[in-house]
């Protein structure tokens, strides 16, 4: 008898990350409730899968759905939250939102492909997390004065004012990057200097001056840095974010399309 | 090994969406071949692509615009290197091109 196909035609296996073969599925809703996430051995590796309607999940119908805030936030909330169940006990190599397969078949024949690769990623990962590390500066000084001053002579030389506090404002910030950056790098396994986000993103009032994640192993001094770089810096505001599984370090190679 | 010592830093608050989504829909394995369609391997990479932009489109409302930066994405400062890829790409595998579909 032929292998029977997992899915019905209208079902997906929705691929949330690679975990070591041992490991039992994360006790956590997966992006479709109604299925239950499972962890699918293939050789070193598992992979975390569960089913979704291929009629959500369609590539057609998929640009209409992640224009629809609503549906990608819970989506992408489940994503998250079977990797954060699943880096509780253990390493995971996380896959990018709507990794999407026709069957289980194909999720294994993905995990036989690359279980050196995956296995190796495992293997870096363990023991350690993500953790975001962002600052933000307490106020940006502004400059009304080039506007309201009166005569031209002066009109000038606040704006040469002006331009210079700006210029010191981003030499300072530069420094502030640079400065923090290293010194975390130096107790973490790996990091990467993030975009800063906008306001509206953050959700903050003050701006964004510093945003970066690090892969910390969990017995590091990593967190006695922090508390030490907490202090070094007037003016600014750390925020710690995490455990989060390593979405940024993923190896290179499985890491672009 | 546990990873419950740094849990504190959640404290029982959801993540910010911002944080979620710069990790989640920009990063992470990311794999060429995975889309349900069982085509040629570009129109895999078409579907990717597609996916990341509309998902970008969606990130620039909420203030997010990592992508912009990637010229690979924007098509600004790679003068839509992206766009001449798939097109290259598509008349080589004998498809329709991106600009003929509906």
């Amino acid at each position: 008898m032929a292998a029977a196909p997992l899915s019905e035609s209208d079902a997906g296996s929705y691929l949330y990350g690679i975990v070591a073969r041992d490991r039992a599925a994360p006790d956590a809703a997966g992006v479709d409730p109604r299925h239950a996430v499972v962890a699918v051995a293939e050789g070193p590796v598992a992979g975390l899968v569960s089913r979704v309607s291929l009629t959500e999940f369609d590539e057609a119908a998929l640009p209409q759905r992640l224009a629809d805030a609503a549906w990608l936030e819970q989506k992408i909330r489940a994503h998250e939250q079977v990797l954060d169940a699943a880096l509780e006990s253990g390493a995971v190599v996380p896959c990018r939102f709507c990794t999407v397969y026709r069957d289980e078949h194909d999720v294994r024949r993905f995990l036989a492909e690359r279980a050196d690769v995956l296995a190796a990623a495992l293997a870096r990962l363990d023991g350690c997390v993500e953790l975001g590390v962002k600052a933000f500066a307490a106020s940006t000084p502004g400059n009304a004065e080039a506007t309201r001053a009166e005569s031209g002579r002066a009109y000038l030389e606040a704006r040469r004012e002006e331009k210079q506090a700006r210029e010191d404002l981003a030499r300072s910030r530069a420094e502030l990057v640079r400065d923090l950056h290293e010194r975390l790098l130096a107790a973490a396994k790996d990091g990467v200097l993030l975009d800063l986000q906008s306001r509206e993103a953050s959700g903050r009032d003050s701006e964004m001056v510093f945003n970066a994640s690090y892969l910390v192993d969990v017995t590091s001094r990593f967190e006695a840095e922090l508390t030490a770089a907490a202090g070094d810096y007037d003016g600014v505001q750390l925020e710690v974010t995490g455990p989060w599984p390593p979405y940024n370090f993923v190896p290179e190679e499985l890491g672009r399309p | 090994m546990s990873s419950r010592e740094l849990d504190s830093y959640r404290s029982g608050q959801p993540a910010q969406l911002a944080d979620v989504l710069e990790r989640v829909l920009d990063k992470g394995i990311v794999i060429a071949g995975d889309i349900r369609i069982n085509l040629l391997d570009i129109e895999l990479l078409t579907v990717k692509i597609r996916l990341l932009i509309a998902s970008a489109d969606k990130a620039r409302e909420m203030g997010i615009d990592w992508w912009q930066n990637d010229p690979f994405l924007s098509g600004e400062n790679g003068s839509g290197k992206l766009e001449q890829r798939l097109r290259r790409l598509e008349e080589k595998a004998g498809l329709p091109t991106s600009s003929e579909e509906g």
